[in-house]
């Protein structure tokens, strides 16, 4: 905790955390000048995978595990926060954290079985726990079975999508907070030396398992709280739509479009995939997600690194002599999502 | 007996998955995409020209394969040395496209093909079994079984398990390995093809439909071993097997839950598989 204080407060010594203040100022202003619902419907949603990107970037990105199972969390969380919050006496933002808190416990479980498992295997344990519980979710009384909950919502009245659009947008503050902090902090660069290659760094004293496992719980809590929101947002859910593959693959492609294991590339790739999937929407109709298939062969093939990983990478070959060893130069590994260390 | 009957169209999805798999080392999350495309290639087949889906499996899963030597040469040999992970988000991009773009053409209606011989019934002794299926058994079997003799006894197929074996040392004994990958990636998008003609005419059709059977294709060849593809057959077999006894006794929106279970617990306690070779 001390740790993070102290990044936090050299943070400020920098000309990039004003960039950063002044960034999070304007996002809490826009809502003032934009005068239609829809619109800025749109921003919560962009907001919110931005965070969840981000808090998928801890895992996928600096400890470079690619989990397709996050829609657990998120699902952990709205489901947990639905049913928590019809408790009687309980308050929503209660609710909130305790539904958060048993998705942590529910990333402790998952983790503790997919992380014995590499590579290809890990991904599968997670798809395959996700699956469980979607199918947990469709078949149980508690859950609503198929049919599904309505679900509180955590603010009413007529600025209903603006006070969303201010959770989620402090909801990706944080949440970019801590990716900074895992960016700069010996736990993160633990986390990078297990991307880089597990079995040096874990010759070379690193508990990999202990760290992979950390970084699972940050990022499933995080996700648990734009799970919650997201129900909440919509007030109604269904095991097919709230634990759908589809939002794990989402969340994914956000944070490699921009750049997994950067610090900007989750909000960056969330800003551009949420326009443009919205943009295709009228096109395309039930098909939007075809824009997301073509983003992925593109990026996977053309910009591995994502955009921005591919734009810093621009800009160091710009200026060889003084660019600093990056940790992770991805022209030496190949078996990592290259990126840099902001 | 139903659960067989599944089962070796279960064992022909698993093993066109565990070849790719073998021998290139690629965890393939278009599988049920390919599958879907066998289906709807059968179903135009059925709608336009009439032709029987038994037998229009046969150019549907032709098409297949030169669909999957065309992706293979576009999408994923440019791939081959990079990570698991890129690889893994290349296949479910295609998968998306796939799907998606059936969408588009198809829009998500349910087709059917209503042929006579579902409503048929045999009765083999004490049993009773619907007659399209013994027949997509019999087929499945006879190409489950033609498969194996194909890649333990032919040249090819030869070369298919030295890559799979030793993917450094295939090339230096003048394997081409890119041509082989690329044969293996297309035969195995065929046999998804294949399948899915055969369950065409038991299934409705619809773009999403092949989604449960890659992550039932991947649960066989996890139970079988990865990459091996004997396994991957009895894989499925066991799968079909373990779902028609659980909605039998348990309930049948239980069958899926258990395919994961099996699943998990076969990853956690045994990641080589129930029929697997320990690997390093």
């Amino acid at each position: 905790m001390r740790a993070f204080f102290v990044t936090f407060l050299n943070m400020l010594k920098s000309w990039k955390s004003w960039v950063f203040v002044a960034v999070t100022v304007a996002l809490f202003l826009v809502p003032g000048f934009v005068d239609n619902n829809y619109l800025v419907q749109v921003l919560f949603r962009i907001a919110l995978f931005a965070a969840l990107g981000l808090a998928w970037n801890i895992v996928g990105g600096y400890a470079g595990q690619l989990s397709l199972g996050h829609v657990a969390f998120f699902g952990v969380g709205a489901y947990g926060y639905a049913l928590f919050s019809e408790l009687p006496s309980m308050s929503k933002w209660l609710a909130l954290l305790l539904a958060a808190l048993v998705s942590v416990a529910m990333a402790a479980l998952i983790g503790s079985i997919a992380f014995r498992l590499r590579g290809p295997y890990f991904t599968l344990a997670t798809i395959a726990f996700a699956e469980v519980l979607r199918l947990v979710a469709t078949n149980l009384a508690v859950t609503g079975g198929a049919i599904g909950l309505t679900v509180t919502s955590l603010f009413t009245g007529r600025s209903f999508w603006r006070s969303f659009y201010f959770a989620a947008v402090t909801l990706a503050v944080v949440t970019f907070l801590v990716n900074v902090w895992v960016s700069r902090s010996r736990f993160g660069y633990y986390l990078m030396a297990i991307r880089e290659d597990e079995e040096t760094a874990g010759a070379v004293g690193i508990d990999t398992t202990s760290c992979k496992l950390q970084s699972l719980l940050i990022s499933a809590f995080f996700t648990a709280l734009g799970g919650a929101l997201y129900a909440s947002a919509f007030q109604f859910m269904i095991p097919d739509s709230i634990l759908n593959i589809d939002i794990s693959i989402q969340i994914a492609i956000v944070t490699m479009l921009g750049g997994a294991g950067t610090l900007l590339g989750p909000v960056v790739g969330a800003m551009l995939l949420l326009a443009a999937s919205e943009a295709f929407k009228n096109q395309f109709k039930e098909s939007h997600l075809l824009i997301y298939g073509i983003l992925i062969v593109g990026v996977v093939l053309f910009l591995p690194e994502g955009i921005v990983g591919g734009l810093r990478r621009l800009l160091q070959g710009g200026k060889k002599g003084k660019a600093k060893p990056s940790v992770n130069a991805p022209v030496s590994i190949p078996s990592a999502p290259a990126g840099g260390v902001a | 007996m139903n659960g067989l009957l599944t089962g070796a169209l279960y064992a022909l999805i698993g093993m066109g998955l565990a070849l790719i798999f073998g021998v290139m080392r690629i965890v393939n999350f278009a599988h049920g995409a390919f599958l879907m495309v066998g289906m709807y290639a059968t179903w135009l087949l059925f709608d336009l020209l009439k032709i029987n889906p038994y037998i229009g499996f046969v150019p549907a899963g032709i098409f297949l394969f030169g669909f999957g030597q065309l992706i293979y040469l576009l999408l994923i040999h440019p791939l081959r040395n990079r990570s698991h992970f890129m690889q893994i988000l290349m296949t479910a991009g295609i998968g998306l496209i796939l799907v998606d773009a059936a969408q588009l053409i198809f829009h998500a209606d349910y087709r059917q093909t209503n042929l006579d011989l579902v409503n048929r019934n045999l009765h083999l002794g004490p049993f009773t079994a619907n007659a399209a299926e013994v027949l997509s058994f019999g087929i499945a079997v006879a190409l489950v079984v033609g498969l194996h003799f194909y890649v333990t006894r032919s040249l090819t197929g030869q070369a298919l398990r030295a890559i799979a074996q030793n993917p450094e040392v295939a090339p230096l004994m003048g394997i081409n390995v890119g041509r082989i990958q690329g044969f293996s990636f297309a035969l195995g998008t065929a046999l998804a093809g294949v399948a899915g003609g055969l369950l065409l005419p038991r299934l409705y059709l619809f773009p999403s439909v092949g989604e449960d059977f890659t992550t039932k294709a991947f649960v066989m060849v996890v139970l079988g071993g990865m990459g091996s593809m004997e396994g991957a057959a009895l894989g499925g077999l066991v799968l079909g097997l373990a779902e028609n006894f659980t909605s039998l006794y348990v309930g049948n929106q239980w069958a899926l839950v258990v395919d994961f279970v099996l699943f998990l617990v076969v990853l956690s306690v045994k990641p080589s598989g129930i029929f697997g070779r320990q690997r390093a």
